[in-house]
């Protein structure tokens, strides 16, 4: 072919010239080490003059000796080149004519021309394959520096910008570069230096190629064709340049490759992520940052399980006393008929209330098993330092999330905001796009509208009265469910004294459904009261969310405050049941003493012995039931208000007279404010009632753990996106700010239990104590020594307290 | 067997269905409630009533006027789901850009589309308008004289829409429909379209609008214009007509034809 023919002369003839300027880049490099000798940057160069000469001597002195072995292998190779080369200039010609045309100039700046080729070769494909975030910046600054590669009177100049900026790249690409000269099997030394610098033409022109593809007129395609088929080129006879920085180079190389997989690894093992990802493509970030949330929520569970599970019940249940060798450890002859039943169980009553499960079943000896652990200080302070690790977590998290979120003001540019903000850029669903898009257009006509309503005539009365209006019907709202547990909670008290063996199942776990469900539907009726409003859903979301707030709050404190009920109640009971058990002692003793002197103290059964009520197994059994019911509640409510509903929507669509998907019942939308106060709450009640129900966490790492999965199924298969599709991304700390908030209110009742009400005398821990916090004290006592104590006493004297915490803050 | 409390505490759920369908609720007893007391009140059908209304209360030969006591009636009296005003206008809009020389209305009713089509006709414009109801096509046709079109401007053909499609082209010479306004059954939109499909009535940029395809709605007309890929479409989102809560939409179609 003719054609090709001419191209192989072409290439010839670059050959020789390049050969000639080879010999002069060398010199012009020599020198550019000399000048610019201190600067660590061009290492790189160095090494290539280095690399070059030491080949080309070995070359010379090996040459006579290898001349017949070699004709083989440098026509193959020749042959290679040139097929590439064919290749490489039948898809551009241009390319071909601008090799041809630099030519000359080549000559002098060859040696520039490579590093630079070199270095925007690294830049591009660092750009193209590797999409290092972290180096965004360089890159674009390395890619301004190869577009206008052409004029050389930048070149000084970009060089510098070159050099400046993607020195990190430049030393990675250059030592990917050296294994690839490892890895090839033609070594370079068994070429002469023509082949050489032929070998060099090629590979320069192939980087020209790839840095000016990006400016070539070519379909896509045929330039991603070119650079991979350029970029293997380049891979496999580049190193045919030099060789041998080493092994050092080529060890650096693997751990950088080994960090980046590494950081693919870290992202792969973050739970959930791509479950989590696809729910943001589906229905934006607002829904996400829920699951987001969800997320966070069970690793920190996942600790609090780990301190109470490993420090609290494992202990207890390996070391401890066994089930059964003393009264607190045995259920009592009265309900031993029934205590294996479902029903019971599942009230957490018979075995599973005298089990590690409950505060009442641990002993109080001071010391367990082999080790000699102390059991009791374990349990107290792995309760305070379950709070106190969610507290530094809460706000160490705050902290963080404060500097990132920075949501401007939303009034004052409303168009503006609305015009270059309101794309939701993590939406990858067709739908859902459409949703967004819809309602963006709607947004803008709301207030276009709003805008001219505004100009017209001034309407904000009707607004504010609307508001108003609203704000009282939430009040009444709330203040009704207010009363309505209040009312259920006294009633439940009045069964309580009646025995509640007397009543139903629904009278006995009336306070707990009627919470349930008032915290089902209050939310969707605060949802509804608030479309009077007409807040932007941003701000909409947060009164919607403050509602909910008050609501879960005050259900949660009339509970609390019907427990203190009942622990007085309980109280009572038990100052009773001491007296007896006295007489019942005494009684006792006199019996034995009377009947027989000799006869050792007759043994009882420890199921037989009288007990006290225990109030705190009671408020543990009363927060895990109401975590119970509640997770039931949610799942339940999941499975027919979303599951069953997109299933009769989406199957009687056809035999049905009007839409069902577009009109009225349709699909339903995930509730981003309720499912995060639900978590919200949750977490506040697990940290009331871990301190008397070690097996909250647990409990609640596994609803966690189950809802995760299951709200994720729901999402995707039953829930359509919010119509009003909007960015969440400042919402996270208000969720903060909440739980804080929650932890805080939720500490307040455990503590005040813990500092002014005795313990039981005769189950957990502490019984025998006059308070708690007592065993701190009788460690200090009993196992430091003498000095310690007195350092510690004079130390949290409150004369010395006072002052510094007021210095801390 | 559940305690009072309990049932209490849905009170909220129902609260909050009874505010947030409320529209619905309206409209049943408007639509349906409303009807049946009259009916047996006057024994004239809810058509002829307002029929009735419009003659005593417009100008003969005035479309607007009759167009406007149509919907006071609407509004105000009774319900008849026509197309309404707000609607209306989109389909005012779209013939003044479209200007077509045929149109065919499947589902004239009372005569309120019609009477609005052929306002916006323009000259040598022609309207084929397709009723089932023999009832209600009388009716029709006394408005539409009433407001001043003849037979050359309006053509009311009395049959069911899918016996005189595939007779459009032999019986009434049409060799192409220049603009389709559907509002009769939903459940016939679809194969209606299709059969204009089939009889090649359709040419390049014919369009065809469909009312109420989100309420009552049309899904499966709405799931083939998706999926057939003939047309450019688009939903023009509003409220069911005379009544402001209930949303609804229009589809307008431009007919591609195959690429």
């Amino acid at each position: 072919m003719p054609r090709d023919s001419l191209i192989a002369s072409d290439n010839d003839a670059d050959i020789t010239l390049e050969f000639e300027g080879g010999e002069e880049g060398g010199h012009k490099e020599r020198r550019h080490r000399e000048k610019r000798r201190d600067g660590s940057k061009d290492r790189r160069k160095r090494g290539n003059g280095r690399r070059r000469q030491g080949s080309r001597s070995v070359e010379r002195e090996n040459e006579e000796e290898r001349v017949g072995e070699r004709e083989k292998e440098r026509k193959r190779r020749v042959k290679k080149d040139q097929e590439a080369k064919k290749r490489d200039k039948e898809e551009g010609d241009r390319a071909q004519t601008r090799s041809e045309k630099t030519a000359k100039a080549k000559k002098n700046i060859k040696n520039e021309k490579r590093r630079r080729s070199e270095k925007g070769e690294a830049g591009e494909r660092t750009e193209k394959g590797k999409k290092k975030v972290q180096s965004a910046k360089k890159e674009k600054s390395v890619n301004h520096g190869t577009k206008d590669k052409t004029h050389e009177e930048k070149k000084k100049k970009r060089k510098k910008v070159l050099e400046t900026s993607s020195e990190q790249e430049t030393s990675e690409e250059d030592s990917e570069d050296k294994e690839d000269s490892e890895d090839e099997e033609v070594k370079p030394e068994s070429l002469s230096p023509e082949e050489l610098e032929k070998l060099k033409e090629a590979v320069d022109d192939k980087k020209k190629l790839i840095q000016s593809l990006r400016g070539k007129p070519w379909p896509m395609k045929k330039k991603l064709v070119t650079l991979r088929e350029s970029q293997e080129f380049l891979e496999k006879y580049e190193g045919a340049l030099g060789k041998g920085k080493g092994r050092k180079l080529y060890a650096y190389k693997k751990w950088m490759k080994f960090q980046r997989d590494f950081e693919n690894f870290k992202t792969a093992c973050i739970p959930w992520e791509m479950k989590i990802k696809e729910i943001e493509s589906h229905f934006g970030s607002s829904v996400a940052s829920y699951f987001i949330f969800l997320r966070w929520m069970y690793g920190i569970n996942m600790i609090l399980f780990g301190l109470t599970f490993g420090l609290v019940m494992v202990p207890e249940a390996l070391m401890g006393r066994p089930y059964g060798s003393i009264p607190r450890k045995t259920v009592p002859r009265a309900e031993e008929a029934s205590a294996m039943d479902f029903a019971v169980l599942w009230d957490f009553g018979g075995y599973a209330q005298y089990s590690v499960l409950f505060y009442g079943f641990y002993s109080n000896q001071r010391a367990i098993g082999w080790l000699k652990f102390r059991m009791p200080l374990s349990y107290f302070l792995v309760g305070v330092g379950t709070v106190a690790y969610s507290y530094m977590v809460v706000i160490r998290t705050m902290a963080r999330n404060a500097n990132e979120s920075g949501v401007g003001d939303d009034n004052s540019f409303n168009f503006s905001w609305k015009m270059f903000t309101s794309w939701d850029y993590l939406i990858g669903n067709p739908e859902t796009a459409d949703n967004k898009f819809a309602s963006i257009t709607t947004s803008f006509k709301e207030a276009i509208l709003e805008e001219q309503e505004s100009r017209k005539d001034d309407n904000i009365h009707l607004t504010r009265f609307l508001r108003v209006l609203a704000n009282f019907l939430v009040l009444c709202c709330l203040a009704g469910s207010g009363y309505l547990i209040y009312f259920v909670v006294r009633r439940s008290q009045k069964f309580a004294l009646d025995g509640l063996e007397n009543h139903t199942w629904w009278e006995r776990n009336e306070v707990n459904m009627v919470m349930s469900l008032l915290g089902m539907f209050c939310p969707m009726l605060f949802d509804v009261i608030s479309t009077l409003e007409n807040y932007h859903p941003r701000v909409a979301l947060q009164w919607q969310l403050g509602r909910i707030f008050a609501l879960f709050l005050g259900n949660l404190y009339t509970f609390i405050i019907a427990l203190m009920d009942e622990i007085n109640v309980k109280r009572d009971e038990e100052k009773i049941v001491k007296f007896n058990i006295t007489m019942w002692e005494a009684s006792l003793y006199n019996g034995t003493v009377s009947e027989n002197f000799t006869v050792p103290p007759i043994t009882i059964h420890p199921a037989d012995v009288p007990r006290g009520p225990c109030w705190e197994t009671m408020v543990g059994q009363e927060f895990v039931r109401l975590i119970i019911s509640d997770t039931m509640t949610t799942y339940i409510t999941l499975l027919i208000g979303d599951f069953l509903r997109a299933v009769l929507v989406r199957f009687l669509n056809h035999c049905w007279c009007w839409d069902l998907e577009a009109g009225f019942p349709s699909y339903s939308e995930f509730d981003v404010s309720g499912n995060v106060l639900g978590l919200i709450f949750n977490q506040g009640m697990i940290w009331m009632g871990a301190f008397y129900a070690p097996c909250l966490p647990a409990l609640n790492v596994l609803r966690l753990h189950v809802s995760m999965y299951l709200q994720c199924w729901a999402v995707m298969c039953c829930n359509v996106p919010q119509e009003r599709v909007f960015k969440a991304s400042g919402s996270n700390n208000f969720y903060m700010a909440m739980l804080l908030v929650i932890l805080f209110l939720s500490t307040l009742p455990a503590i005040y239990t813990i500092v002014t009400i005795p313990p039981s005398f005769d189950c957990g821990p502490f019984s025998g104590k006059n308070r708690m916090f007592d065993v701190i004290h009788e460690t200090l006592e009993s196992d430091f020594p003498a000095w310690f104590s007195k350092v510690f006493s004079y130390a949290s004297n409150p004369g010395l307290v006072l002052p510094f915490i007021l210095l801390m803050v | 067997m559940v305690s009072g409390a309990i049932a209490l505490a849905f009170l909220p759920l129902l609260l909050t269905l009874i505010i947030r369908y409320r529209y619905y609720f309206v409209l049943f007893y408007r639509a349906v409630l409303v009807r049946i007391w009259k009916d047996c009140i006057t024994g004239l059908s809810r058509e002829e009533r307002a029929y009735q209304y419009v003659l005593t209360h417009s100008t003969p030969g005035d479309p607007d006027s009759i167009l406007d006591s149509f919907d006071y009636w609407c509004s105000k009296v009774e319900y008849i789901s026509n197309i309404g005003p707000k609607k209306g206008k989109i389909l005012d809009r779209m013939l003044m850009e479209q200007s077509p020389l045929t149109v065919l209305e499947l589902g004239a009713h009372c005569g309120y589309s019609t009477i609005r089509i052929a306002r916006a006709l323009p000259l040598g414009g022609r309207l084929y308008s397709i009723e089932m109801d023999q009832t209600n096509a009388a009716i029709a046709e006394k408005i539409i004289r009433l407001a001043g079109f003849d037979d050359d401007t309006v053509e009311l053909i009395v049959n069911p829409s899918d016996e005189v499609i595939p007779r459009l082209r032999s019986d009434y010479n049409l060799e192409r429909v220049d603009f389709v306004f559907m509002d009769h059954w939903k459940k016939c939109y679809l194969p209606d379209l299709q059969m204009l499909e089939e009889c090649g009535l359709l040419g390049k940029g014919s369009v065809i609008l469909a009312d109420n395809v989100l309420f009552p709605g049309a899904p499966k007309f709405l799931r083939y214009i998706r999926k057939s890929g003939l047309y450019e479409w688009k939903i023009h989102r509003a409220t069911l007509e005379y009544s402001k809560g209930i949303r609804d939409g229009m589809a307008e179609l431009v007919f591609q034809g195959i690429k």
